[in-house]
């Protein structure tokens, strides 16, 4: 049986049964994801519990680290599964999002990290929910209620921060230095690869479609909800 | 290493995953709120002063809603958490010294991917107590997670700095949560 868009992949053993080019786009994905939740965690969500200003709010950037990695395991665990071999869905094995690139600093840094690049991730998974490869899709529906909650977490600290006036001018630089990395976060505009990955309905939507739905999304949180300006970037990559 | 050195280092990764093995068993926050018993508040005690800090009072806190209050006052001791911090790295620098650093983290992360399962304890507490309120429970799992990391790294150092974390443990293992010290005192939920 050979994949398209109207014909799932049900499992890791049927990926056999399906164009070696399905396969390698598939592995592609599990792989990036693996190792950029692994990359999240151990770059922002770990450093940040330090940085947190309450043991509540210590706990509970404790539990959003762990989710993240625990995103991580999973998409390693169905890597494993496909015969990825472990060095390649490790931050140590592939480059990162230059996102990365960019340790934390203040806590205000790691909730606009949450409110922006989890809202990111939000539209990345939202597009796996009807994913061909089933494995795929199943992992994106367990792990979306832990993404919207963390992207709320980042949503409800900045409401919170942006009462006072040094808040205000906390959060704005951090979201000045972080949201012009966000754009490329989606891919390059015209990508070969989301043009198979579209053509085996792995994704379903253009990286360009994905990108205009974020800075439609988070101009709505910032501007409209926090009431902060969003910087002028270039949308495409 | 000798055979002593070797036994020893055997019985520090059986204790590991025997603690490991343990978890999903104890009976998470199913005390909270209640009277605090004489042996609560003698492992607060010796949690408080195993870190190094001057005697506290040691008080309870009743309900949910008050615990997320008391862990959100801007008055919590700095140098508590300090105090936790600073044994956590000298317990890694021993644990990581006796069996290296990587079979140490590799140790941790499997308690730790158990440890995340804990958030359902949480959460059935706060619904048999009636409280609606998923940030809380999450708050209330990382607590009890840090705690087992906290723990584990205690049992693999396999030394006398790790008393704190385990009498932390233990008002975990009997359905506490110890919020810490705020404003001079010892909570514990």
């Amino acid at each position: 049986m050979s994949a398209t868009a109207a014909t799932p992949i049900k499992s890791v053993d049927a990926l056999n049964t399906a164009p070696e080019e399905y396969r390698l786009a598939v592995r592609k994905i599990v792989r990036s994801h693996a190792v950029n939740e692994l990359y999240g965690a151990r770059v922002y969500d770990e450093p940040a519990i330090a940085l947190a200003p309450t043991p509540y709010l210590k706990w509970l950037t404790c539990r959003i680290a762990m989710e993240e990695y625990g995103h991580h395991v999973r998409f390693r665990q169905l890597g494993e599964q496909m015969g990825i071999p472990e060095t390649e869905m490790t931050p140590e094995g592939r480059k990162p999002l230059s996102i990365f690139e960019f340790p934390l600093k203040t806590w205000e840094e790691f909730c606009v990290v949450k409110l922006l690049a989890d809202l990111a991730e939000i539209i990345q998974v939202e597009d796996l929910l009807k994913c061909s490869f089933m494995p795929l899709r199943n992992l994106a529906k367990v792990t979306m209620p832990e993404e919207i909650f963390h992207s709320q977490f980042g949503k409800d600290t900045c409401t919170e921060l942006v009462k006072t006036e040094d808040g205000r001018k906390k959060v704005q630089a951090a979201i000045n230095h972080y949201f012009p990395m966000m754009p490329a976060f989606f891919g390059k505009a015209d990508s070969a690869n989301n043009a198979l990955y579209r053509k085996y309905g792995i994704k379903q939507r253009t990286n360009e479609d994905m990108r205009a739905d974020f800075l439609k999304r988070v101009r709505d949180l910032v501007e409209g909800h926090l009431k902060l300006k969003l910087p002028e970037v270039a949308e495409a990559a | 290493m000798s055979d002593a050195a070797r036994g020893d280092a055997d019985a520090a990764w059986a204790q590991v995953a025997t603690f490991t093995a343990e978890l999903p068993r104890l009976k998470w926050f199913a005390a909270v709120g209640t009277a605090l018993t004489p042996s609560v508040i003698a492992a607060a005690e010796r949690y408080v002063a195993a870190l190094g800090l001057a005697p506290s009072p040691i008080a309870r806190v009743a309900g949910w809603r008050e615990a997320a209050a008391t862990a959100q006052r801007p008055d919590w001791s700095r140098d508590w958490w300090q105090a936790e911090s600073a044994c956590e790295q000298a317990l890694q620098r021993q644990g990581a010294a006796r069996f290296g650093l990587q079979p140490l983290l590799a140790a941790l992360t499997a308690l730790t991917e158990v440890a995340a399962e804990l958030q359902t304890g949480a959460a059935s507490a706060l619904a048999a107590a009636g409280v609606d309120d998923p940030a809380l429970a999450k708050v209330a799992a990382g607590a009890a997670a840090q705690a087992c990391h906290q723990r584990g790294l205690a049992l693999l150092a396999g030394s006398e700095t790790g008393q704190a974390f385990t009498a932390k443990f233990e008002l975990f293992a009997a359905g506490r949560w110890p919020l810490g010290i705020v404003g001079g005192t010892c909570f514990v939920f």
